[in-house]
Parts: structure tokens; C-alpha cells; sequence
């Protein structure tokens, strides 16, 4: 099966201008992204990120290499056909209302009538904009409604390929939340996510394989589990065990040579413990 | 690449459209000016008229309008100069309106002529009618620039012969001003009476003579009235009378 | 070319919708007063001449607003799409280049469309008001009468209207042209207004071209050959003056230069969808 994503050897170098020379956004990029995969581009501001997703769908040429989506060519309609986008710090026509904003992009896919309308309220629905807040004008809306219109506008046409550029960036953590959840879900509906984060502890929850890039270049590529699981050691957690007990098992450790690395009990997640922190009805 | 493309497109475009645009204008100017030739405008003022037309876009008629309403105030100041420049200033902004060109020589040629004359603040009588001598040829000036301007309405025309008759006294030039009118077609049918008028008074009665009788002939067995052929035909007959009496006086 | 068609009409209709709810057509409450108002301006004055500075006011009026809507609307198009970034949620759908440029185009020149249609409607109307006006005042004598009625019911009115529209759809293209290079809008505004002016001398230019002979430098040949390939021959509408001047037209020469107006709309559109085409977002 042809891959979602295939990325070789892409290169993207900005022009200063006026002489100054040209910068390098992208070194040399190699990239698979196998189909019904949740795939993370990582790293810091400025590591390419962006300019990666761009080049896929084709709002970038590369300098040199190139890119395919389904085996299409990136860029083209057909391959622009496989993917629904959502950009970093969406800023959408004012003057919409989310209803519009979502049949707008869907005529724009190429939808139409009934159909269309179907889908839109179903769209509202999912992403929880529907009656009054759909009808709103997106300039009303919340940075976090924003967003969740854009995964809707995103996903009008039912796309194979879902790329999020900082989906979470500037959503509160139960909105954070909300996505992550939806990216799982499509996950399960056999749908392709590619995102993007520097978040990286959010990254870590959904993805089942990421790419790490640093000025351009990749630093590594593979599942997380291959990459963070630290063989050699073990972790166990339980409950119940006095104090007697624990200096036991230290011991007992420590007479089969075995080095205790941490102990003490764990740290529940801040994002954990905020969100059970709220009213039921608050959690989402 | 795609900059060359789009480049290269409109070079294509610029060549194929020269010819287009050339023709367009010629038919143009064959149309309003009946002759479709370059303008007979020099390039400066054409230069002047094209800035005007752009800078001022669709503002030109009622800067215009403006001007005429502060040359109408000046003319009850009487501030010639200022009747001037502002008149000037309309026909630069609309030179295809007629009115502008002949109401501007109209101040000229009479209103300041006569007020130069008459109450001018020279106290010689001579330097006063120098005076108003040059208000007078101004206006001429003026209206020979607009009937270049316009030169497909006979109004002008019309009005540079009653300046010619009025003005200077120069019958044989106003004769040849009213010939010229006649040749428009929105000319008024009277002038064609003027054009004798105007020999008769600038002494050739002959010629007078001659061109009111080809005048009768034109108007046919059966004439229009509106022509008035009584008129034409009483004054042939007092050209005729003048004429063999002046022989009769010459004959030794 | 279906699905092509639906594509550039539903951008066109985004961008219509965008200008109605930012009340653009306000402005045309504020074209009607001002008419309202100049009719009854110069009412010392014969009534051609009243009727002339309505005219006058009337085309000034609307060629004004067109240029500044047309002008300013087709500016921005571009660069503050980019700059907002909608562009990119717009791109990233199966839509070409070429098509997005174009649905934006249509959408504007519709809104001018509409605008213009409107104000010659009102136009028309105040014109009719003063016709009855100045016949209840100065229409005792019937030959009065009938050039009150002649000066009011100019059907010219509507042949400097199509050749007005035709010249901002021209102006429009020309922003639209170089929004698609442009960062700016400023920049933009200024690059149209400055071909907008060279193209008024750029018949003089081309005869000074065709017709110069050795004694002009080379430089000064090339620039007039720049000018004379490149620019719109703005003169071309001077027959909006001459209508205005209660001069005769023919609806040939009109017709003649609405076609060279749609011919030059495709050509920029197209060079300006090649330039688009090859900008990064």
C-alpha cells in the first residue's frame, strides 16, 4: 500500500533578498508516513515544522526533492483531495458564521447541496458548535471554538489525511484535551493524523510514531515506544506497602545487586489533576 | 520562471494591443472631431490635459464647474485676470466642452474689452483702446485654441465670426468663420445669410452678390421657407440696385 | 471546467458576502444624500447648466466610489489574505491558484457591478426629480419643455456608466496584478495609482514612440516603448468626457472599448495567476 505521506530528500531554502544570501528551513528531508497512523513532527521553533507541512500540501515548492501524498504528487488537486488541514493559530473570514465557515470550505472540496448541509451539521455537532454557536460570527468566537471550527472546516470533505499544525497551542487543557481525543478517534476510524507540536508531553499521548527535527535536519525518526522505552530497567507501582515493607524490598535489591534509581511516590499529571480538579460537567 | 511567463505574456499582449489601441483612437477622433489624425493639440497641452484627466479622475467636470462659478464671481468684481485663468484653467479640465471656450471669450472680448475701454485705469484714451484691443485678440485666441478643441460643433465657429464682426471689424475673416460653421451639420440655418451679410459689409458687393445668388439656387424651385429665400432674394435684388448704381456713378 | 466554474464562483461569493457585512454599501446612502444635495445647487443658473452640474456630480460621485472601492478592495485581496493567513485554510483545499485569483476578481467586480447599478438607478431617479422640477418652473414654452426632457432622459447616461465600470474593471485588475507580487497593500495602491496616471499619457507616449525619430535617445526610446507595451491606454475612456460634454457617441466605439477592457481583464489575470503561482505562502 501505497504510504500516506512520502517525503525524499526535501529541501527548502528562503531567498533574504537584495543579495543577503539564502537561509535553510529544510536539509535534506527523508519522511514515511504509513497509512492509519498518528505521526508527530517535533521540535523546537524553527526546527522546519511548519515549513514541512506546507511543502506536503503544496503552499511551498521545494528547492529540491520532492514530496507525494497517496502517491500523488505533492501539491496537485488530487493530492490536496487526501488531506484536511488545520493551520498553527487559525485566523478565519471575521465576518463567517462557523456554519458558513465549514460549507464554505466544503464547496471549496468540491461539495455540494444536501450532502453538504448533511455533513455540516453533523460537523457542528462533533466538534460542539452546533445551534446558537454556529450561527454566531467567528469573530465572536473564543480562541478555542476557533479552533475546533477549523478541525471541523479540516474535516468537511472526510479527508485520509488529517495534519494539525500546534493543534493545542493557546487551548486551555480540557480543550487540549478534546483534540487529543479526536485524533485518537480518527485514529480508530482508519484515518492518517500528521501534527505537528513542541508540546512534547502531549505529543507522547497520541502518537505512535514521530519524527524529531532541529534546525532543518532530522535528529531521529521511529515508534515511541522504541524510542523512549529505556530497556534495562523496570518500573513497577503499587500500593499497599508499609514502611517496614518498602525498606524490605530496598534491601532486597540491594543483595541482588540491583541499583535503585527512584523511589517515592509517583506524581500524578498536572493536566490530571486539573482536570479532575473541575465539576463533572466541566471536564468534557 | 513564472515571472518570465507573465512577462513574456505581456510584452505579447503590449505588441498586439498597439495596433488595436492606435485604431480605436483614430475612429475616435474620427467620430467627435471629424478628422482622425494626430491631435492637433500640441504635446504640451496634451501632456497638461492628460494629468489633469488623471489626477482629478471623475472630479474634472465639477472642478470645471467650480471654476466657471468663481470666473462668474470675478466677472461681477471685475477681476478680468482672475475671469481669465479661471476660464483657462475649465477648458485645460474639459476641453471638449464648448461652453467653457465660449463663455471665456465672451469675458474677453467683450466684458473686459469694454470695461478696459471705458473705465480703465489708464487716463489716455489711446493706452485704454490698446487695452482693450488685447483683451479683444485674447478672446480671439482663445476661441481659434477651442475650435482646434472642438472642431465638429459649429458654435465655435460661429462665435469666432460675430468676435471677427463684432470686435475687430475684419467682415472678409467673420465670412469665412460663418462658411466654416455652415460646413458642421448642427450649424443654425441663418448663418447661411450672415456669410453674405459679412462680404457685403466688408465692401465686395460682388462677391456679396455672387454668394447670395448661388445661395438662391441652392434652395432649388420650391425652397424651404425656413430658409427664408424672400430674405435672400431681397437682398440680391439690393445688391443688384447698389451695384449698377455705383456703375452709373463711375461711368465718366 | 464544471467543477472548475464552482470553485471560483464559491470564492466569489465568499468575498461578495465579506464586503456586504462590512457594509460596504453604506457608502451609497452617502452617494445618494450628496446627489440629493448638489440637485439643488446652481438653481441660479440656466437650466443646461444645472443640469450639467448634476451630471457632473453624478459621474464624479460614482467614478470616485468605484475607484475607491475597486481600488482598495482589489488591493487587498491578496496581501491581507496572507497576512491573516486565511489563505493558507483556502490553498490547502483541491483549488487552484489560478481559480482562487479569479473567484476573488469576480467577487469584486460583481460588488462593483452592483454598486454602480444601484447609484445609476438613484442617478436616474434625481435626474427624472429635476426634469419635473424644472418643467413645473421653466417648462411653459413646449420647446423648453422638450430640452429639459432631452437633458434629463440622456440616454447616454448609460453608455458613460458601462464605460466607467469597464475602466475600474481594468484599475481592479491592475491591483489585483500587482497584490500578487506585493507584501503591501500600500505598495500596491501606490503602483496602481501610478500606471493609473501614466496610462492617461500613455497615447502620447506611443505616438512619441512610433513617430520619434534618431534625435531621441535610446533611453528615453525604451522607456516610451515600456510604456506604450505595458500600460492600459487609459485615454481610450476620454469618451466618458465627451458623453459628459453632451457630445454624440456611437455604442460601437463603446462596445469597442468594453472588448479591449475584457481583453486586457484575461491578460492580466492570467499573467497575475503565473505570478501567483510561483509564491511561496
Amino acid at each position: 500500500m501505497t504510504p500516506a505521506v512520502l517525503a525524499l530528500s526535501l529541501r527548502k531554502e528562503f531567498p533574504l533578498g537584495w543579495g543577503r544570501g539564502r537561509v535553510l528551513a529544510v536539509h535534506g528531508l527523508d519522511l514515511e508516513v504509513k497509512r492509519g497512523e498518528v505521526f508527530g513532527l517535533l521540535g523546537p521553533n524553527g526546527s522546519g515544522k511548519s515549513t514541512v507541512m506546507k511543502m506536503i500540501l503544496g503552499l511551498l515548492r521545494p528547492t529540491r526533492g520532492r514530496a507525494e501524498v497517496c502517491g500523488f504528487r505533492a501539491g496537485t488537486l488530487a493530492a490536496r483531495r487526501q488531506i484536511g488541514f488545520l493551520p498553527e493559530n487559525p485566523y478565519f473570514p471575521g465576518f463567517l458564521t462557523g456554519a458558513e465557515l465549514i460549507r464554505y470550505y466544503g464547496k471549496l472540496s468540491g461539495m455540494g447541496g444536501r450532502e453538504l448541509e448533511a455533513r455540516v451539521d453533523q460537523l457542528l455537532a462533533l466538534v460542539r458548535l452546533g445551534g446558537e454557536a454556529g450561527r454566531r460570527c467567528l469573530r465572536t468566537y473564543s480562541k478555542g471554538m476557533l479552533q475546533r471550527a477549523g478541525l471541523a472546516g479540516a474535516l468537511v470533505s472526510d479527508p485520509e489525511i488529517i495534519m494539525l499544525d500546534e493543534p493545542t497551542v493557546g487551548v486551555d487543557p480540557a480543550g487540549s484535551r478534546e483534540i487529543r481525543d479526536l485524533i485518537r478517534e480518527l485514529k480508530e476510524r482508519g484515518k492518517t493524523v500528521i501534527f505537528s507540536s513542541h508540546l512534547l508531553e502531549q505529543v507522547e499521548d497520541v502518537a505512535d510514531r514521530v519524527v524529531i527535527l532541529h534546525r532543518g535536519e532530522k535528529l531521529r525518526e521511529g515508534r515511541l515506544d522504541e524510542l523512549l522505552t529505556q530497556t534495562g530497567e523496570w518500573q513497577v507501582r503499587v500500593k499497599g506497602l508499609g514502611s517496614d515493607q518498602r525498606r524490605e524490598l530496598q534491601t532486597w535489591f540491594r543483595q541482588h545487586g540491583a541499583e535503585v534509581l527512584a523511589e517515592g511516590s509517583p506524581r500524578e499529571r498536572l493536566e490530571d489533576y486539573f482536570l479532575r480538579s473541575l465539576p463533572e460537567k466541566e471536564r468534557r | 520562471m513564472c515571472l518570465l511567463a507573465a512577462l513574456l505574456l505581456l510584452l505579447v499582449w503590449g505588441s498586439l494591443k498597439i495596433p488595436w489601441e492606435i485604431r480605436m483612437i483614430r475612429q475616435q477622433r474620427l467620430a467627435t472631431v471629424g478628422f482622425s489624425g494626430p491631435s492637433a493639440v500640441a504635446l504640451r497641452e496634451k501632456l497638461g490635459q492628460g494629468l489633469a484627466l488623471a489626477s482629478l479622475g471623475g472630479f474634472r467636470g465639477l472642478a470645471a464647474n467650480a471654476l466657471m462659478l468663481q470666473a462668474h464671481g470675478a466677472w461681477e468684481e471685475q477681476q478680468w485676470v482672475r475671469v481669465r485663468s479661471a476660464l483657462e484653467m475649465a477648458t485645460l479640465l474639459q476641453p471638449r466642452v464648448a461652453l467653457f471656450w465660449d463663455l471665456a471669450s465672451w469675458h474677453l472680448a467683450w466684458n473686459a474689452a469694454v470695461a478696459a475701454e471705458r473705465y480703465g485705469g489708464e487716463s489716455s484714451e489711446t493706452r485704454r483702446r490698446i487695452e482693450a484691443r488685447k483683451w479683444v485678440e485674447a478672446g480671439r485666441d482663445l476661441l481659434e485654441r477651442g475650435t482646434r478643441a472642438v472642431p465638429e460643433k459649429s458654435l465655435l465657429f460661429q462665435r469666432l465670426g460675430d468676435l471677427y464682426w463684432q470686435r475687430l471689424g475684419d467682415y472678409q475673416a467673420a465670412a469665412a468663420c460663418y462658411r466654416e460653421a455652415l460646413r458642421r451639420p448642427d450649424a443654425p440655418g441663418y448663418l447661411e445669410r450672415f456669410v453674405g451679410y459679412a462680404l457685403d459689409k466688408a465692401g465686395d458687393p460682388k462677391a456679396a452678390l455672387e454668394y447670395f445668388r448661388e445661395l438662391r439656387r441652392s434652395m432649388g424651385a420650391t425652397p424651404d421657407p425656413a430658409r427664408k429665400p424672400e430674405v435672400v432674394e431681397r437682398e440680391i435684388s439690393r445688391l443688384e440696385r447698389e451695384i449698377s448704381a455705383a456703375k452709373a456713378i463711375n461711368r465718366p | 471546467m464544471r467543477e472548475s466554474w464552482r470553485r471560483i464562483w464559491a470564492v466569489a461569493a465568499n468575498t461578495f458576502l465579506e464586503a456586504v457585512r462590512q457594509k460596504v454599501f453604506s457608502v451609497l446612502l452617502i452617494f445618494a444624500l450628496v446627489l440629493l444635495g448638489g440637485a439643488n445647487y446652481f438653481a441660479e443658473f440656466s437650466f443646461q447648466e444645472q443640469f450639467k452640474f448634476l451630471k457632473d456630480l453624478g459621474y464624479a460621485a460614482i467614478s470616485l466610489t468605484g475607484l475607491l472601492v475597486g481600488l482598495l478592495g482589489a488591493a487587498q485581496l491578496i496581501p491581507a489574505e496572507i497576512e491573516r493567513r486565511t489563505i493558507l485554510t483556502a490553498l490547502c483545499r483541491p483549488l487552484r491558484r489560478w481559480e482562487f485569483l479569479a473567484g476573488k476578481y469576480l467577487g469584486l467586480v460583481s460588488l462593483l457591478g452592483v454598486m454602480l447599478g444601484i447609484m445609476g438607478v438613484v442617478f436616474w431617479a434625481i435626474l427624472r426629480w429635476k426634469e419635473a422640477q424644472l418643467i413645473g418652473t421653466e417648462g411653459g414654452d413646449a420647446m423648453v419643455a422638450q430640452a429639459i426632457q432631452a437633458e434629463a432622459r440622456d440616454p447616454r447616461l448609460w453608455q458613460a456608466f458601462v464605460l466607467i465600470l469597464a475602466k475600474l474593471f481594468v484599475v481592479s485588475v491592475l491591483a489585483v496584478f500587482f497584490s500578487t507580487m506585493a507584501t503591501s497593500t500600500t505598495f500596491v495602491i501606490a503602483m496602481t495609482l501610478m500606471v493609473y496616471l501614466i496610462g492617461h499619457l500613455q497615447n502620447v507616449a506611443r505616438e512619441q514612440w512610433l513617430e520619434s525619430g534618431e534625435h531621441v535617445s535610446r533611453a528615453t526610446q525604451a522607456f516610451l516603448a515600456a510604456v506604450s507595451l505595458l500600460v492600459p491606454d487609459f485615454s481610450l475612456y476620454n469618451l466618458i468626457d465627451e458623453i459628459v460634454a453632451g457630445n454624440a457617441v456611437h455604442w460601437r466605439a463603446t462596445l469597442e472599448v468594453v472588448a479591449y477592457s475584457g481583453a486586457y481583464v484575461g491578460v492580466l489575470l492570467a499573467a497575475a495567476a503565473w505570478l501567483f503561482e510561483g509564491r511561496d505562502l
